[in-house]
């Protein structure tokens, strides 16, 4: 076994964002590692749908990433920041309207059918660019796919289209499905999506509703001596103290996404046969943000949306709200994305005074006994940070005398009333950061996005010049050009914030120590898992 | 009423429970001036246990806020969310009761196959639905307690009702002349009303454990502190810091005691079990 070298990269991304928690990476060579064998990890929900082509989410990813590949994934110290897997190469043509994958020789899919770039096309064109969630908007663009050889893929584009980009969504938008399963069906109804068949170091054994899904070993897997485990058991977990106690009676050997709760981490390192990790999750940043809409006369007013940003306490929010497992954020993208991170743009620091000047500045004057205005805030309930997050800044507002009442929702309710019915003044959400701005990031500030479409600019926010910038981003093939352009968008976003940056987090995971080779990459808990063993 | 007092002395269960209840109450109205922190500011360092720093002599929640101001404004939605409940479905329930009773034949029919279809439909998840469509507020839950509630009251009632009207002196009023409206309200209600009024008890424990689960499911009024909110909001802490469920529970089991044991007097006072016997 090889002792992967830790590049510079590599350990800014697992050092920027969780200073102070246990980063301990563990790369495997202290032990023996034994042949084979079994783990059982836990599975906090059993999505409806788990194909990754279709729905590109990372509770589909945990489970069906072992099953299905995509044709590159991300590294910590490959070129690009990729590693590759059905494409061993990729190269863009100088106009931007071209891209060439070279496929991987001798890949078999699950029954036995051989791996073409007919597959590659057709995952592209029907499945990615038509129905992805994620595909839909960096594929946009994308007008056909020509197949020369059977191991050659010629993506070509309407419009220039970043290599960058493309290279940047590969891991999320590029899972490959096998034509011969899917063509001339219904593809969001194809019976695979449930039981998916893939070229993956996993084959799909069995589903137990409520229960657990089993994966076997691919005996015809391409990676030499890889997967190195017999079985992969996903056991159904939704209960977040359940996934803690079967971590400690050791029933479950790794426990992923905090399931288990960041309160109960302190106890559970004190445990020898458990540990905490925080890599694997440096591609897969959240962000913790204050939608605001603009809609509202009062938020507005610039002065009043920079009053809120001083009013927030972020080093509260970071260490009680998170206790201490995320970074404080400065604008739009993360500290972890270095490719595209400014540190130079408009800061917010806490500061209660000047809150209430930019307040009194804005003509909401403080009232005796009464509050300068009142606004509805509606906290997402997906996190349990998210929903704290509410209470806590319902308390911020009320020292700089702003009343907000709480308004609180199921998750579909949350997103109609956000997003849809546009039923909110301000929001605490939860974006994605993936890897490029263009991906999921963009759309929180840009105008023009469809009433309903969930995690975008829903607040009526619109600056016709982060719109042109955000438009020449996305046409604009060279790298340093393109970088400047995001440069130009972090800064323009902060000074005038259509939205509140909060705090980044990663999650953690809690895992045996028995096994081996956990985080070593940057979307590891959604990778394939070829590599990953259990010590003898 | 003197009379009424003497038999509620005489139950042990009885004083046991008012005594109860009279400390949540005095706990509940008298909030504001022996605590007068704000119970959702932000006072201290997170997660302290209790007893162990004199300002926050039940330590502080996961936020940092006081979880003696926050006990003690729950007990204050508690109670509110029980009693109005309470007050709603015996209103309503005794208004349907009487009405049913006192018509009789088709209107009693139709009135009691309503009162049927609540019936089947357990009462806690009336509440849920109720609120999931109205939104969380303190007044919704009141009024989805209240929905689920009311219908031990209406068949009560017009149980009391429809054996009261045979009665001679009913039969008097009416040979008399009385108006009907009147019969209703001056001869039958005051009759009826005591055996309903010793669902009280019940329908107010219901209102805060159905309160305390719609808090605990995420339900519950995000504005307003109450105990099934702090249980809910200490779940994730169970292991790690229980007091913060276990204060907020204690508070709970104790109103709902106390609440069963007032019942238990109340019942002996309007002398119920005697009169049937």
């Amino acid at each position: 076994m090889s002792i992967p070298e830790i590049s510079r990269r590599g350990l800014m991304q697992s050092t920027a964002v969780l200073a102070g928690a246990a980063v301990l990476p563990r790369w495997g060579f202290a032990q023996d590692a034994m042949q084979g064998g079994r783990l059982v990890v836990a599975a906090d929900s059993e999505p409806r749908n788990l194909n990754p082509a279709i729905v590109a989410s990372n509770g589909v990813f945990y489970i069906a990433s072992k099953i299905i590949e995509p044709l590159a994934e991300a590294s910590f110290d490959g070129p690009d920041g990729l590693a590759p897997r059905l494409a061993t190469s990729w190269q863009g043509s100088d106009d931007g309207l071209s891209v060439t994958f070279k496929l991987r020789e001798g890949v078999t899919w699950h029954d036995g059918k051989p791996f073409t770039s007919a597959d590659v096309a057709f995952s592209a064109m029907e499945v990615w660019k038509s129905l992805q969630n994620i595909g839909r908007t960096v594929l946009a663009n994308l007008e056909t796919v020509d197949t020369p050889d059977e191991l050659t893929a010629v993506f070509k584009f309407s419009e220039p289209t970043p290599l960058q980009l493309i290279r940047n969504a590969l891991p999320v938008v590029s899972s490959v499905l096998p034509r011969h399963l899917y063509e001339g069906t219904d593809i969001a109804e194809n019976p695979a999506n449930n039981e998916p068949v893939g070229t993956g170091p996993f084959v799909f054994a069995e589903h137990r509703p409520g229960e657990y899904y089993r994966l076997t070993r691919n005996e015809a897997y391409w990676g030499d001596g890889e997967p190195k485990l017999d079985e992969l058991i996903f056991r159904v977990l939704p209960d977040r103290a359940g996934a803690a106690a079967a971590l400690e009676a050791g029933e479950i050997q790794l426990a992923a996404f905090s399931q288990v709760p960041l309160s109960d981490l302190e106890r559970i390192s004190a445990n020898s046969e458990l540990e905490v990790v925080t890599k694997g999750y440096e591609a897969l940043t959240y962000q913790l943000i204050v939608e605001i809409n603009h809609r509202n006369e009062v938020l507005k007013n610039l002065k009043v949306r920079q009053a809120i940003a001083h009013a927030i306490d972020k080093t509260f929010v970071v260490d009680t709200v998170f206790l201490g497992y995320a970074a404080e954020a400065t604008g739009p993208v993360p500290k972890n994305a270095p490719e595209f991170y400014e540190p130079d743009v408009t800061q917010y620091p806490f500061d209660v005074e000047k809150a209430k000047a930019l307040l009194d500045e804005a003509g909401y004057p403080a009232k005796d006994g009464g509050a300068r205005f009142s606004i509805r805030l509606l906290p997402a309930p997906f996190f349990s940070e998210t929903r704290a997050m509410g209470d806590y800044l319902k308390q911020a507002l009320a020292v700089i005398g702003v009343e907000a009442e709480l308004v609180s929702n199921d998750a579909p309710g949350h997103l109609n009333a956000v997003y849809k019915d546009h039923d909110f003044d301000l929001s605490i959400g939860a974006a994605v950061f993936r890897g490029d701005p263009a991906i999921s990031t963009t759309n929180l500030v840009q105008s023009g996005i469809p009433d309903g479409t969930f995690f975008s600019n829903q607040g009526g926010y619109a600056n016709p010049e982060i719109d042109k910038i955000i438009a020449e981003a996305l046409v604009t093939v060279d790298t340093q050009k393109r970088i400047e352009l995001y440069d130009e968008f972090q800064k323009r976003v902060t000074a005038d914030l259509p939205l509140i940056n909060v705090a980044d987090w990663g999650f953690t995971s809690v895992v045996s120590v028995d096994v081996l080779n956990v985080g070593n990459n940057p979307r590891w808990v959604v990778s394939g898992w070829a590599d990953t063993e259990i010590a003898a | 009423m003197k009379a009424f007092v003497r038999r509620f002395m005489s139950s042990p269960e009885g004083i046991a429970g008012a005594l109860v209840l009279l400390l949540l109450a005095l706990a509940a109205v008298l909030a504001p001036i022996i605590l007068p922190g704000d119970p959702a500011a932000i006072v201290g360092r997170p997660l302290l246990p209790p007893f162990s720093d004199a300002s926050f002599p039940l330590g502080t929640d996961q936020l940092g806020r006081d979880v003696l101001t926050r006990l003690v404004y729950g007990a204050q939605a508690s109670l509110t969310v029980g009693l109005s409940s309470a007050l709603v479905a015996i209103l309503a329930g005794t208004l349907v009761g009487t009405v049913a009773g006192l018509a009789g034949g088709l209107v009693d029919e139709a009135l009691m196959r309503v009162v049927d279809a609540f019936q089947i439909v357990p009462g806690f998840l009336l509440a849920l639905a109720f609120v999931s469509v109205a939104g969380p507020s303190l007044a919704v839950i009141v009024l989805a307690v209240g929905l689920g509630a009311w219908t031990g009251p209406a068949r009560l009632a017009r149980a009391e009702v429809l054996s009261i009207r045979e009665r001679d002196y009913v039969a008097s009023a009416r040979v008399i002349g009385m108006h009907p409206a009147e019969i209703a309200f001056r001869e039958v209600l005051p009759n009826a009303l005591p055996p309903v009024l010793s669902l009280v008890s019940v329908i107010v424990a219901a209102a805060v454990l159905i309160e305390a689960a719609l808090s605990f499911l995420g339900l519950g009024d995000p504005n307003a502190v109450t105990w099934g909110g702090m249980i809910a909001e200490g779940r994730n802490l169970l292991r790690s810091a229980p007091f913060l469920s276990i204060i907020p529970g204690l508070g709970l089991v104790s109103a709902v005691v106390g609440i069963y044991l007032f019942g238990e007097g109340l019942v002996e006072a309007l002398s119920i079990r005697g009169r049937r016997a």
